[in-house]
């Protein structure tokens, strides 16, 4: 699946309207494109950052990441796609139904 | 602390975050027009302006304004070139040439955005930020663009709903009459002085507008791209076209551009342009990195600060102290961009009207 832009997978993941937490999206992306760093982590996460900015997608519920499953002390938060961000995956070719 | 602190904390972060990668723009725009200042003095753009503007060597200068005009053209494009060069280091740095190539293969729903941005912040922004410092002074070049984060934010507005607050719109306002004061003040003293340069005020005009209508549309592509790679998309637009359209256009029309092309290849020349390129480049990369995080207009509101970073520099290393009326309208413009960006955010977590 890594041939597309990420922030283009990350809002094709998104666009099954369920919500995701952000920890999970981001070990399956980091997965997908080999990006297994922390500098990687940390990027893809940043887009998702970037996405909800945008308004593209909306955080539902936060957490404490109390087990460090992302990073220890941090909030994880669960995202899902707004309609804006429907309209933009549409565009991007996403082909959301 | 409980979530809620923890979210809104999270958020100042972010807002501040943003804030940083604009006043870094800021910062790194006011330097460059220290190189972009020296290098029309410089081999071979300095005899370059004399040969095309005096051809006959009689010292009338006849055609000094095609002379100014052509110098532009060829420095702005050295600019693209050195620029795109400091940006394929970054990303190589970051690791990001496979984001890139992908990116570029996304043409329809996302790299034509960035070419389309190449187009007004190239050919028309920084040809006639480069106008107007050949023509008027590279204070007034600095300054007049100020009123770019006013397009910027309509634009952004217009096109895709960015939400401006009362307090945005005042910042604008005062952005507006501090514009006004820079180009009227400045045509009046030339008027009453008996000579206008008014080439050089639709340089700024051309500044202004293209910097701004290049940030709404860039915001509109960084939806969906990773800024690091859009903006060495949108400079590898502009280099195609001056590298592609333009310098051989010009070559076309009968200037010796390709011949002073080679001739820029000196030590000195390449040294000056490099710190063009690095100081523009990672402005610019600061520019689109605030842009997601703290929306078009406020990006562009901090960015602006450029004006006021701008003039200090060129005081502190080319003790050039510009007019009156340029100081009071640069003041008028910060002040605005204050007043836009002190605005309390509370806890919106979107940028746009959901």
């Amino acid at each position: 699946m890594a041939q597309r832009p990420i922030k283009f997978r990350l809002l094709e993941l998104f666009s099954d309207e369920k919500e995701h937490w952000n920890n999970e999206i981001v070990t399956q992306v980091q997965k997908e494109y080999n990006m297994n760093s922390n500098f990687g982590r940390d990027s893809i996460n940043f887009d998702i950052l970037e996405l909800a900015s945008g308004g593209m997608l909306k955080s539902v519920e936060s957490k404490v990441d109390e087990d460090g499953v992302y990073k220890k002390g941090f909030l994880l938060h669960k995202y899902v796609i707004t309609d804006f961000g429907k309209v933009r995956a549409s565009d991007a070719c996403l082909e959301y139904v | 602390m409980d979530i809620r602190e923890l979210k809104k904390l999270e958020n100042k972060r972010k807002m501040n975050k943003g804030y940083m990668w604009a006043l870094f723009c800021a910062i790194l725009w006011g330097i460059w027009y220290i190189p972009g200042t020296i290098i029309w003095a410089l081999p071979p753009f300095d005899a370059m302006w004399i040969n095309i503007a005096d051809p006959t060597g009689a010292g009338t200068y006849e055609n000094g304004t095609a002379a100014t005009l052509v110098v532009a053209v060829l420095i702005s494009a050295f600019n693209a070139l050195t620029v795109i060069l400091a940006l394929l280091l970054w990303n190589g740095v970051l690791g990001k040439f496979g984001e890139m190539s992908r990116t570029l293969k996304e043409f329809h729903p996302c790299s034509k955005w960035f070419f389309l941005a190449s187009i007004f912040g190239g050919p028309m922004a920084i040809l006639g930020s480069f106008i107007a410092i050949g023509f008027i002074g590279a204070g007034f070049a600095a300054v007049a663009a100020l009123l770019y984060p006013v397009i910027g934010s309509i634009l952004a507005r217009q096109w895709y709903g960015e939400q401006i607050s009362k307090r945005a719109w005042a910042g604008i306002f005062v952005i507006i009459i501090g514009g006004l004061t820079i180009f009227v003040g400045g045509a009046i003293a030339e008027i009453s002085a008996g000579s206008i340069n008014y080439i050089g005020y639709v340089g700024g005009l051309m500044a202004a507008l293209g910097w701004g209508i290049e940030g709404a549309i860039a915001g509109k592509g960084l939806d969906i791209a990773e800024p690091d790679v859009g903006i060495t998309i949108r400079f590898l637009g502009e280099n195609l076209i001056w590298w592609i359209i333009l310098v051989p256009a010009v070559a076309l029309a009968g200037y010796p551009i390709f011949e002073y092309a080679i001739q820029a290849f000196n030590p000195l020349s390449i040294l000056v342009l490099g710190f063009a390129g690095i100081t523009f480049g990672y402005c610019y990369v600061s520019w689109y990195k605030s842009f997601p995080l703290i929306g078009v207009g406020r990006g562009q509101g901090i960015g602006n600060l450029y004006g006021l970073c701008a003039v200090i520099f060129m005081y502190l290393f080319l003790a050039q102290v510009p007019a009156w009326t340029v100081l009071v309208g640069g003041a008028l413009c910060v002040l605005g961009s204050f007043v836009m960006i002190s605005e309390e955010t509370g806890e919106a977590e979107s940028l746009r009207g959901e």
